[in-house]
């Protein structure tokens, strides 16, 4: 293929195949000819940019097609270095192959293009041993480095720590784990061990609706008043991926900011699960506070994306008050974990109470 | 584990969308404008679309024009359609987010009234208190002044005889007020609004809007200045030979004419945003990212500039017209042509200032600010022209002298910071040429920048004036301005320029005289 032909196969986003240990030498020559084909230099038609790397690991073809769609989509906010890991240990050829691509997107009125550039290495059998070695080189520097683990990360120790001494972030979603509350405490046991990675798990981010919602009720400082007195909260989530995790966090993460003890919670919380064709990704239905007086009701809603905020107490006289669900998508909840590098301590909070209330997992 | 005492709602805490503001009623006058349509409904929308705005929400319109609630709401969503930043790029499809719109529209009423009828304000009164109890907005207000400015003072008078505002002490419930520009048209006018505000309002309860301040790269003058070590030991007198700030409109006055006419360049672009721009430019870093703590150090810029004595302005000030012309290869009308303009009118529609700002660190550097209408192409920059690099290195290499270097804060469009360098020709000769470094928002980030209106009545509701122009910010700016409008009272007629160039070829002589030169933006 001629070098104009490689270009524009590389700028339309198709992969080309290259030596893992060319892929640096590789890109710098298609981002060279990408550089002098514009004719006027001062409206070159193609931009890069790059605020971090972000390495995807994935396990199937499929986990790994998943990665490149919401990477493409993740770079117009967060342009980055993106290495694509597809690890398949369990087949028998021993291979190593790479490929780059670049992902490119219209700005400035459509006519320059933004590219960032993506780099897929494929381990098979025993080449998955050298897919740390294979990484680390192609990190860029001075640029934070976060994870994107899809799958269990505690099951891969070995690449797992590997990459994580040079990442800044590990970003995972327990509620596409097999049996994810067997594993909370070894997570968060992590979380607490990390220095220098933060850990953000996905399944919580979902959860961000909700607790917003939930803290918007208490506001008014007669509801907040009402706080310290709630009785029993009631948790009905769907049985989708991961909901009766995120049910379980969502009451940890009450009980651990209302200064709750786990035998408190245990007493107050109650998690019910019931079929929901119409369940959105967090997968939770409702919630009911309870004092003695008033009831504090979030509830999805049947037939639109919203959510109703319910507040019953004495001179109290709500509507009952809706919100849009925002996006929950892999993007959209990446790009918010993105934005915010800082260890989420009231995740880790919720987690250690979450993890204390793994029997209420048991009367659902 | 944290500690045992419950912080004020401990359920806010950790949040990634922590900036959510509390409970509010929006209260907009001037509802049926151009200026709710295009701007306030659009930013309100993608602020609820983004999650931005409390769940206890609810937005009034008063107006005069009569309308029920469902017909308000109707014309908001098709502004909301037009306008909004999640429009579609395909007109043919409908950009408004059904579940979104519903949710917001819930909350939206209109209330037709006179703004001098007493009895519109009594029964806004009660609106208010059913909405407080239906929405729970437990008595948090903010009011819009989006109507002609004749009209401020006797609302504000209004909402205060009318019990409508209670003053911020001893109040669990905020009541704000938006004051839009043009906020006065001169130092005594300015003053006789804020003294109106201040009968009603306190300082901190008042939001004077420059729009400016809400766009990103204003805000990022700020992140770039501090953020950044390698900018602030060069920022001074030692290294700077001058600033020069442009803001360049291809537009004419586009049927503002009337208000323009008793307006002019000076009062409508340089007194706030251009004055803004130079503060955030020049000023000291603060002590912290507080509204007070920023603004303290802003207007100590402004209280540092030299005034202009009206018999000064020829030598500081230029001010031209605009004359026919073409823009864009089409033919536009000279400023006498525009409707509602005066056939004698002696508006400035240019204006070119040097300023010196008699502080330690910009001693003797001249700010050259230039703003005109119907000039070639729409550009806001701040160009920091540093000091010639010594001459003695390269000069027998070198036909020409080494060019200073240049950082340049582009505002719109394309925003973003270039920085021209010198760097060495690849070749066998030591031949050096500038080269630029550009780095473009839109390039590094695709997705679009929140509206300035966004930004702004996100903070002006969450109660955060920082990016709000505070009584002495406003009172010093406009006491620059009047000596400078006194001036030109008995000055000869504004310098006619050709639409379409860069001004009147006075304006050259302007900044050459000085051995400088107009960037080309």
């Amino acid at each position: 293929m001629s070098n104009l032909g490689q270009l524009e196969t590389f700028t339309a986003g198709a992969e080309i195949a290259v030596d893992v240990a060319q892929i640096e030498r590789q890109l710098h020559v298609l981002w060279q000819l990408a550089s002098e084909s514009a004719k006027d230099p001062t409206q070159r038609a193609i931009t890069r940019a790059s605020l971090l790397n972000l390495v995807a690991y994935c396990e199937t073809d499929a986990a790994r097609n998943h990665a490149t769609e919401t990477i493409s989509t993740l770079t117009t906010r967060h342009p980055c270095r993106a290495i694509v890991l597809l690890a398949k240990p369990y087949e028998s050829r021993d291979e190593l192959s790479a490929s780059i691509s670049a992902l490119c997107h219209l700005a400035g009125g459509g006519r320059k293009q933004v590219c960032c550039e993506q780099i897929s290495i494929c381990a098979s059998g025993e080449g998955t041993g050298r897919l740390g070695s294979a990484v680390l080189p192609l990190l860029e520097s001075d640029l934070p480095t976060v994870i994107w683990w899809q799958g269990n990360f505690l099951a891969r120790p070995g690449l797992f720590l590997r990459l994580a001494t040079v990442a800044d972030k590990l970003v995972y979603d327990m509620s596409a784990w097999e049996a994810p509350e067997v594993f909370l405490g070894a997570v968060q046991r992590l979380a607490v061990d990390q220095q220098r990675c933060s850990l953000a798990d996905l399944s919580w981010t979902r959860l961000e609706f909700w607790r917003k919602l939930t803290a918007e009720c208490f506001d008014n400082p007669r509801c907040r008043a009402v706080l310290d007195r709630i009785r029993s909260v009631e948790i009905a989530h769907g049985n989708g991926p991961g909901a009766r995790l995120r049910a379980l966090l969502y009451g940890g993460w009450l009980a651990a900011q209302l200064r709750w003890t786990p035998q408190e919670a245990l007493a107050k919380i109650r998690l019910n699960s019931r079929d929901d064709a119409y369940a959105t990704a967090v997968g939770l239905l409702s919630v009911e506070l309870k004092t003695a007086d008033a009831t504090i009701c979030i509830r999805k809603n049947y037939g639109d994306r919203t959510a109703s905020v319910q507040v019953t107490m004495p001179q109290v006289c709500d509507l009952p008050r809706k919100r849009a669900f925002w996006p929950t998508d892999d993007a959209a909840l990446l790009s918010e974990e993105l934005d915010h590098a800082a260890p989420d301590l009231v995740r880790q909070w919720a987690l250690a109470m979450a993890a204390a209330l793994l029997p209420l997992l048991r009367e659902t | 584990m944290h500690e045992t005492q419950l912080p004020q709602n401990p359920l806010h805490e950790g949040l990634i969308r922590q900036r959510t503001p509390g409970p509010c009623v929006l209260v907009i006058f001037g509802a049926t404008g151009d200026l709710t349509h295009r701007k306030l409904f659009p930013a309100l929308y993608n602020l609820a679309h983004e999650g931005q705005l409390p769940s206890s929400f609810a937005i009034v319109g008063f107006a005069r024009r009569p309308k029920t609630n469902e017909e308000f709401r109707t014309e908001l969503r098709q502004g909301v359609e037009q306008f909004s930043r999640f429009s579609p790029i395909n007109p043919a499809q409908s950009g408004v987010n059904p579940a979104v719109w519903d949710a917001l529209a819930q909350g939206i009423y209109y209330h037709r009234s006179e703004f001098a009828d007493d009895k519109g304000y009594g029964s806004l009164g009660e609106l208010l208190e059913q909405i407080d109890r239906t929405h729970g907005t437990a008595g948090s207000r903010l009011f819009y002044l989006a109507t002609a400015p004749t009209d401020f003072a006797r609302i504000i008078q209004q909402l205060g005889a009318l019990g409508l505002v209670h003053r911020v002490r001893n109040q669990t419930a905020s009541q704000r007020i938006i004051v839009e520009k043009p906020f006065g048209r001169s130092l005594d006018t300015a003053r006789e609004l804020n003294r109106v505000l201040a009968g009603v309002f306190d300082e901190r309860q008042i939001f004077r809007i420059d729009h400016y301040l809400g766009k990103e790269t204003v805000q990022n003058i700020l992140a770039m200045r501090f953020a950044n070590e390698i900018f602030e030991p060069l920022w001074s007198q030692k290294s700077i030979d001058h600033v020069q700030i442009t803001v360049a409109e291809s537009i004419g006055v586009e049927g503002r004419g009337a208000y323009y006419d008793n307006s002019g360049a000076l009062r409508d672009m340089v007194q706030n945003h251009m004055m803004q721009l130079v503060s955030l430019v020049a000023m000291e870093p603060p002590i912290s990212l507080e509204a007070e703590d920023i603004r303290d150090e802003k207007v100590k810029v402004l209280r540092s500039i030299r005034p202009i004595a009206p018999e000064q302005v020829q030598q500081f000030t230029l001010r031209g017209q605009y004359d026919r012309g073409s823009i864009a290869g089409k033919q536009v009308v000279s400023y006498h042509e525009e409707p509602n303009v005066a056939l004698d009118s002696r508006t400035e529609t240019f204006v070119a200032l040097k300023l010196f700002l008699d502080n330690w660190r910009w001693a003797g550097v001249p700010f050259y600010l230039r703003h005109g209408k119907r000039l070639p192409k729409q550009a806001a920059e701040i160009a920091i022209q540093f000091k010639a690099p010594p001459a003695v290195l390269f000069a027998a290499e070198q036909a020409a002298p080494l060019q200073p270097n240049v950082l340049v804060l582009r505002i719109q469009p394309d925003e973003g910071i270039a920085i021209r360098m010198n760097a060495k020709v690849p070749g066998a000769a030591m031949n050096i040429q500038p080269v630029k470094m550009d780095f473009r928002y839109g390039g590094s980030f695709g997705a679009r920048s929140p509206d300035a209106y966004e930004r702004l009545l996100h903070d002006a509701i969450a109660g955060d004036s920082t990016l709000f122009t505070r009584r002495d910010e406003v009172e010093c700016s406009w006491s620059i301005m009047d000596a400078i409008l006194e001036g030109w009272k008995d000055e000869s007629p504004p310098a006619v320029y050709e639409s379409g160039t860069w001004g009147p070829v006075e304006a050259d002589q302007f900044i050459e005289k000085d051995g400088r030169q107009w960037r080309r933006p």
